[in-house]
């Protein structure tokens, strides 16, 4: 099978949708579903193939765009598919009571952004990587505003004018590349890009820096991130946390490993990575908005990705994976239950968490909270544990303590929210759930428990994908050794 | 003063913050000027002519950076589609402003011309310069033209979604049947010999491909433009 | 008068030109950016620097004397004709840049109707 039906099937969908929906009201919404399961037993069927696959477009790299489905992109589309097509089980649930506005337009860009995340992690191709980033930006603005209230359209705006100034200094950078190494190709640049001189190479990597950082949500920009998370639904907060970013994440590190073998910048990254995770944990203290906390813990784990990745050795790339898997996994669950308790309560702020009478949720919430905290016996505490480990190894104590102490500054938060949860002083209310809402919620948890009492089950995958990612001759030859 | 205080710091500080970042990007690039490469679009000028269309942008645009066009149609399609969500959902009341008589012969007797040079620019976009962007782009101003002058024009929602719908499912459907008939997305399955180079029927799918996309844009930018004009007239 | 013409036909002065035009272009949207507080200035800033990256990729790949990469009128064969891709880049980023302003715009024109503020520095609908 094709890795291309990945992107031209959602975008196939998002064209058809007024063909669709002349075929009843539900037509359009498990279509979309239905499609989603497909992607995901196409992703699923790929997995097990032995070598990685070129798709090449019209002409053969490295004169054309090429998609590369190698052992790590397919585990992070299977991860995005996954994900998206329960996501959209559950909202198939909420739609009967609380349906957006105008639903059609929300199910092509839910699919619009599926296709672009993929997109981004299939690409060999710098500027449609670009043309990828673009998409998922400009869908993911509208789903910010989506709602339609006055906090709607300033996340949006605010999303907005980031997104475009990331797009203007990805674009600076893509055309310099051009100009200087006259090529567009992945594999091509990444065997030229260390013959540019010094002072190009910095300005380059720092306007690439600059482009991907707004998307990445790193340090020093990403003060708008918390803002576009309150603005916006819960629902898509759960999108933003648990696919776009790691989809920007992943071509951030694919670009950095092909084109700066060496690690040159790595000690930079590496405090830029610790330094995002502090001061997001810190922030995070104070906040009395269950939207605005989850946002900060996002960054908190960016940050704590971003800085293990950026150690390049094999076993820091597999905690990588891991964190990145039981991230998106306790969000996504987090995001899909703080729904829940939006539409029962009406506010999002810690002080409903008081008032739920409902063990089913409580035992989620914290389930997936002390799945993020890095706890044995969940699937965060593997990955944790592997990074800390590879930490310890590279000899990087600086950024390991700085770890630490936010880890610890992010378990205060944690449990005072499991504090309110287990009030027994106080007066609450049942909490109704459907009979989806528990299934897919359950499954989300079963699998951080089951894969973090026997990791073993996708660790001798993940080691094998943490090999291919950082091996760039490997890369190279199989993408420019593609052709028909 | 306080206020004018701030406003004062800021814009100084924007500007020397702007002025240092200047001169260090400005004397990055001007010491290092870009050497002599051999770039990846001389060898596609090199290819091009087996694809037997005399404008080579539009073979790259369209074939050899298909897959990057198609994204951009899509960004389109949500941009247009988020427009319409946004500026869409309060009630409208339009206050009229009747146009001269002049204003109104002279657009409609412009109309078709426009539409018919758009038409042309789109059908030859692989012989000279221009195509389907640019095509369409004249297409939407002559509605823009008519939506102006006549006040109650209005353009039909459900013909400009077919019209959309219709050519963004066929351009997925070519690149599909590429896949299908050569193993190849987007790959120019239609007959396509060098020696029809130069005349209107050459070139394969490229053409047809840029007449669907002047399509999409068009339908595209005159919602766009009617969404926008719209909104504003109820101020 | 002609010295100065044969200096300026120089690939390393036009080239020069092209830069130091294209990047005084970018620093006076980057300028604007920093500090204009209305929204849709703000947008146009953005847009100034968005053309400058624009002129700059076209302007720096162009080679003096060769012709646009179209047969016909006397022309035969792709030699002696401009490198293709950069148009066909630059093509595709003003599309998405045109759909993005547009989006930008709607926003704008929205917030402005439901709170009546289109300064950047009041937009404080969180944390009240």
């Amino acid at each position: 099978m094709s890795s291309i039906y990945f992107i031209a099937l959602p975008l196939l969908f998002g064209f058809a949708v007024p063909i669709l929906s002349r075929f009843g009201k539900n037509s359009v919404a498990y279509s979309s579903a239905i499609m989603q399961l497909a992607l995901l037993y196409l992703a699923y069927s790929m997995i097990s193939m032995p070598n990685s696959v070129v798709e090449v477009i019209a002409i053969n790299p490295p004169l054309g765009i090429s998609l590369v489905a190698n052992k790590v992109s397919v585990a992070f589309v299977l991860l995005f598919t996954l994900l998206m097509s329960l996501f959209s089980i559950y909202y198939l649930d909420i739609r009967r009571t609380k349906p957006y506005k105008d639903e059609n337009k929300f199910f092509i860009l839910i699919n619009m952004l599926l296709a672009s995340a993929i997109g981004l992690v299939l690409s060999s191709d710098i500027f449609n990587i670009y043309v990828f980033f673009e998409i998922a930006g400009i869908s993911a603005y509208i789903l910010s505003a989506y709602e339609g209230s006055a906090k709607a359209y300033e996340a949006g705006i605010k999303y907005l004018i980031t997104g475009m100034i990331a797009s203007i200094f990805l674009v600076f950078a893509i055309a310099l590349i051009y100009i200087h190494l006259g090529s567009l190709n992945l594999a091509v640049l990444s065997e030229r890009f260390m013959t540019l001189p010094s002072e190009m190479k910095l300005l380059i990597s720092m306007l690439l820096f600059i482009g991907f950082g707004f998307k990445v949500e790193i340090f020093p920009l990403n003060f708008w991130v918390t803002d576009v998370y309150e603005g916006s639904s819960t629902l898509v907060n759960g999108l933003f946390s648990s696919i776009v970013v790691k989809a920007y994440l992943f071509v951030f590190f694919h670009i950095f490993y092909l084109f700066i073998p060496s690690g040159e910048y790595g000690s930079f990254l590496v405090m830029v990575g610790a330094i995002t995770m502090i001061v997001a944990e810190t922030v995070a203290l104070k906040q009395t908005n269950l939207k605005r906390i989850f946002a900060y813990s996002s960054l908190g784990q960016i940050g704590f990705i971003f800085s293990t990745l950026t150690l390049e050795s094999s076993s820091a790339v597999t905690a990588a994976i891991f964190i990145v898997i039981a991230h998106s996994i306790a969000k996504l669950a987090i995001f899909l239950t703080i729904t829940i308790i939006e539409h029962s309560s009406g506010s999002v702020d810690i002080s409903t968490l008081r008032h739920i009478k409902s063990p089913f949720v409580v035992t989620i919430f914290i389930v997936a909270m002390v799945s993020l905290l890095g706890l044995p016996p969940l699937l965060g505490f593997t990955g944790k544990f592997l990074s800390l480990k590879s930490f310890a190894v590279s000899a990087e104590f600086l950024p390991l303590t700085i770890i630490i102490i936010a880890s610890v500054i992010e378990s205060v938060y944690y449990f005072k929210l499991v504090g309110l949860l287990l009030d027994r002083e106080s007066e609450r209310k049942p909490l109704p759930t459907s009979l989806i809402q528990k299934s897919i919620l359950s499954l989300l948890i079963l699998i951080l428990v089951v894969v973090g009492v026997a990791p073993w089950i996708i660790s001798p995958y993940i080691d094998q994908a943490s090999h291919m990612m950082l091996d760039n001759s490997l890369y190279i030859s199989t993408l420019l050794g593609a052709g028909k | 003063m306080n206020l004018k205080r701030d406003v004062a710091v800021q814009t100084y500080s924007g500007l020397g913050l702007s002025a240092l970042l200047a001169i260090t990007i400005l004397n990055i690039m001007l010491h290092n000027m870009p050497q002599s490469v051999k770039r990846a679009g001389e060898k596609l000028l090199e290819i091009n002519s087996q694809d037997g269309v005399a404008n080579a942008v539009t073979t790259v645009v369209v074939y050899f950076r298909g897959f990057d066009t198609l994204g951009e149609i899509a960004v389109l399609f949500i941009a247009s589609l988020g427009i319409g969500l946004v500026l869409s959902s309060h009630s409208e009341h339009h206050h009229k402003v009747e146009s001269s008589f002049i204003l109104k012969t002279a657009s409609k007797l412009l109309f078709p011309i426009i539409i018919l040079f758009g038409i042309y620019v789109m059908v030859y976009g692989h012989l000279s310069p221009g195509g389907g962007f640019q095509g369409g782009v004249i297409v939407a101003s002559a509605f823009l033209l008519l939506l102006i002058s006549h006040q109650d024009f209005e353009l039909s929602h459900s013909v400009i979604s077919a019209f959309e719908t219709l050519a963004g499912v066929s351009y997925v459907i070519i690149g599909l049947m590429g896949l299908w008939i050569l193993d190849n997305f987007l790959g120019n399955f239609i007959p396509h010999d060098i020696s029809q180079m130069g005349m209107l029927v050459s070139g394969g799918i490229i053409p047809l491909i840029y007449i669907i996309v002047g399509i999409k844009v068009g339908s595209e930018m005159s919602m766009i433009v009617q969404n926008l004009l719209k909104r504003s007239d109820n101020e | 008068m002609s010295d100065i013409f044969t200096y300026l036909n120089q690939k390393e002065v036009i080239d020069s030109i092209v830069l130091i035009g294209s990047m005084a272009l970018f620093f006076v949207g980057l300028f604007g950016l920093l500090s204009q507080k209305h929204i849709i200035k703000i947008f146009i800033s953005i847009s100034i620097m968005e053309i400058s990256i624009f002129l700059l990729f076209v302007g720096s790949t162009f080679v003096k004397g060769y012709t646009a990469p179209i047969l016909g009128d006397g022309f035969e064969k792709f030699v002696g004709m401009n490198d293709p891709i950069p148009h066909a880049m630059i093509l595709t980023a003003i599309v998405i840049g045109m759909a993005v302003f547009a989006l930008g715009m709607s926003f704008a024109i929205e917030y402005y109707k439901l709170t009546g503020i289109t300064d950047i520095d009041k937009m404080r609908e969180m944390r009240r």
